[in-house]
């Protein structure tokens, strides 16, 4: 009814004007996959020409936690690192091998078995995370440099990458 | 080992706590009393959990987590983890469960149990609660719905000794037993009022006597306190706060002559002395 007044009112008085407005309408969506890093990882150097996060060796892997509130809306993608960020000069090829395994759940019904529904795409490993609550997962990365050569002396960093993909 | 652990309050605002791990031996069951503090108005918020599971990843294995319910059958709290064939060996949970605020007295004994073949690893379990100290608003005068205690005095029936006819007949001696009295000579009379005075002297002197005895006592009390108080004034930390360096105390005083001359002196006394020794040894012989 207000809508209809105020426009006949309109055409009376201005009859030969026109007018626009562009209303904004705003809304914030809060995802509902959230990802944390619980702990960065840390390369061991059990010799001169490999950088290995197994704690056996020095190192300790990554863990990353995804936070789902919506179920079985979500993958999480996660890819071990495959180059250093940041490094030394490198004298050769250095060969990556990196893995992914769910570490902790927060609900063993709905998540226990997400390891072995898990599916290897090239080096990135998809979960489908079919269940609400907390996830961790492990990332192990073993770097070892061509020909045996030795790690020149210097900080050596890598980035894994997790992310969460709507289905 | 964890032992349990908390915090307590005095203040009426209430306050929250955690306990440490419930779990502390390889049983998989604990008693609340060993965990929980026993402020009146406790009441737990949260159970969190983590263990690791052992199985083989094509059994299944279903682990329950829960505490009994004290004030009547079944469980207060039950959680259910349900380890599917598929789910791997040595994956971890990490649970946290809301319980809405249950009373401390609800919470029986708790346990993990495993069915199926598998075991569970390093399980750790903490509570964590609120504590109302106004839940008994009788806590605190300043607690909402504080009563003033009534003091109830009980009634007693008072028994009146002088009431009732059977009574007063014992009380009120008839004309009788006065009738020797009368019968007394006047020697007699004299004598008997000089016992009675002679008793009612002695009577007094103990009585003095008593008075005199505890103005003693209390003057004795009295200055026991006013010692006690002085010695309470007075400050000994000085003294016992003193302390003496280690280490070696050489002598600091030197003798800086070469030659000690013999004192003249002393030399005339001492022959002195050894002629009269000489006179008194000599005595004897004459």
């Amino acid at each position: 009814m207000f809508k209809k007044s105020a426009l006949l009112v309109g055409m009376m008085f201005v009859p030969f004007a026109t007018s626009a407005a562009e209303v904004p309408i705003t809304g914030t969506v809060e995802s509902r996959c959230i990802i944390q890093t619980d702990s960065a990882g840390t390369f061991g150097n059990p010799n001169a020409y490999t950088l290995t996060t197994k704690p056996a060796d020095g190192g300790e892997p990554a863990i990353v936690r995804y936070d789902i509130t919506l179920a079985d809306s979500y993958y999480a993608e996660i890819t071990p690192p495959t180059a250093f960020s940041s490094a030394p000069a490198l004298p050769d090829v250095v060969t990556w091998v990196g893995s992914v395994e769910v570490s902790t759940v927060s609900d063993a019904t709905g998540m226990g078995t997400y390891e072995t529904d898990k599916v290897e795409l090239g080096d990135t490993d998809r979960y489908d995370m079919t269940a609400t609550g907390s996830t961790w997962f492990k990332i192990s990365s073993t770097a070892t440099m061509g020909g045996e050569k030795a790690f020149a002396g210097g900080t050596y960093t890598a980035v894994a990458e997790a992310v969460c993909i709507a289905k | 080992m964890l032992l349990p652990g908390y915090s307590y309050s005095e203040s009426l605002v209430p306050y929250y706590g955690t306990t440490g791990n419930a779990i502390t031996d390889q049983s998989l069951r604990w008693s609340m009393d060993n965990v929980l503090p026993n402020p009146p108005g406790l009441e737990i918020d949260t159970v969190i959990y983590n263990y690791t599971i052992r199985k083989e990843t094509e059994d299944q294995v279903d682990v329950y987590v829960g505490n009994e319910n004290a004030s009547g059958t079944g469980y207060i709290f039950r959680e259910h983890d349900q380890w599917r064939p598929g789910s791997l060996d040595g994956t971890e949970i990490n649970k946290v469960v809301g319980v809405g605020r249950i009373h401390r007295d609800l919470w029986g004994d708790g346990s993990i149990d495993v069915v199926g073949n598998g075991s569970v690893e390093n399980p750790n379990l903490i509570y964590t609660y609120r504590v109302d100290p106004c839940y008994d608003p009788q806590y605190n005068p300043n607690c909402p719905g504080y009563k003033p205690p009534e003091i109830k005095v009980p009634e007693y029936d008072i028994y009146d000794a002088t009431s009732g006819d059977a009574n007063q007949a014992q009380y009120n001696p008839d004309d009788e037993l006065y009738d020797d009295e009368e019968g007394m000579s006047d020697d007699d009379k004299e004598k008997q009022e000089e016992e009675e005075e002679k008793d009612s002297k002695e009577r007094l002197e103990k009585a003095l006597a008593a008075a005199d005895n505890s103005a003693l006592f209390a003057q004795a009390l009295s200055q026991s306190q006013v010692l006690d108080t002085m010695n309470q004034v007075t400050n000994m930390n000085s003294y016992y706060a003193q302390s003496i360096d280690g280490g070696t105390y050489r002598e600091s005083i030197q003798l800086t002559d070469s030659q000690l001359p013999d004192n003249r002196r002393g030399l005339r006394n001492n022959l002195a002395q050894q002629r009269l020794h000489q006179q008194m040894v000599d005595e004897q012989y004459k």
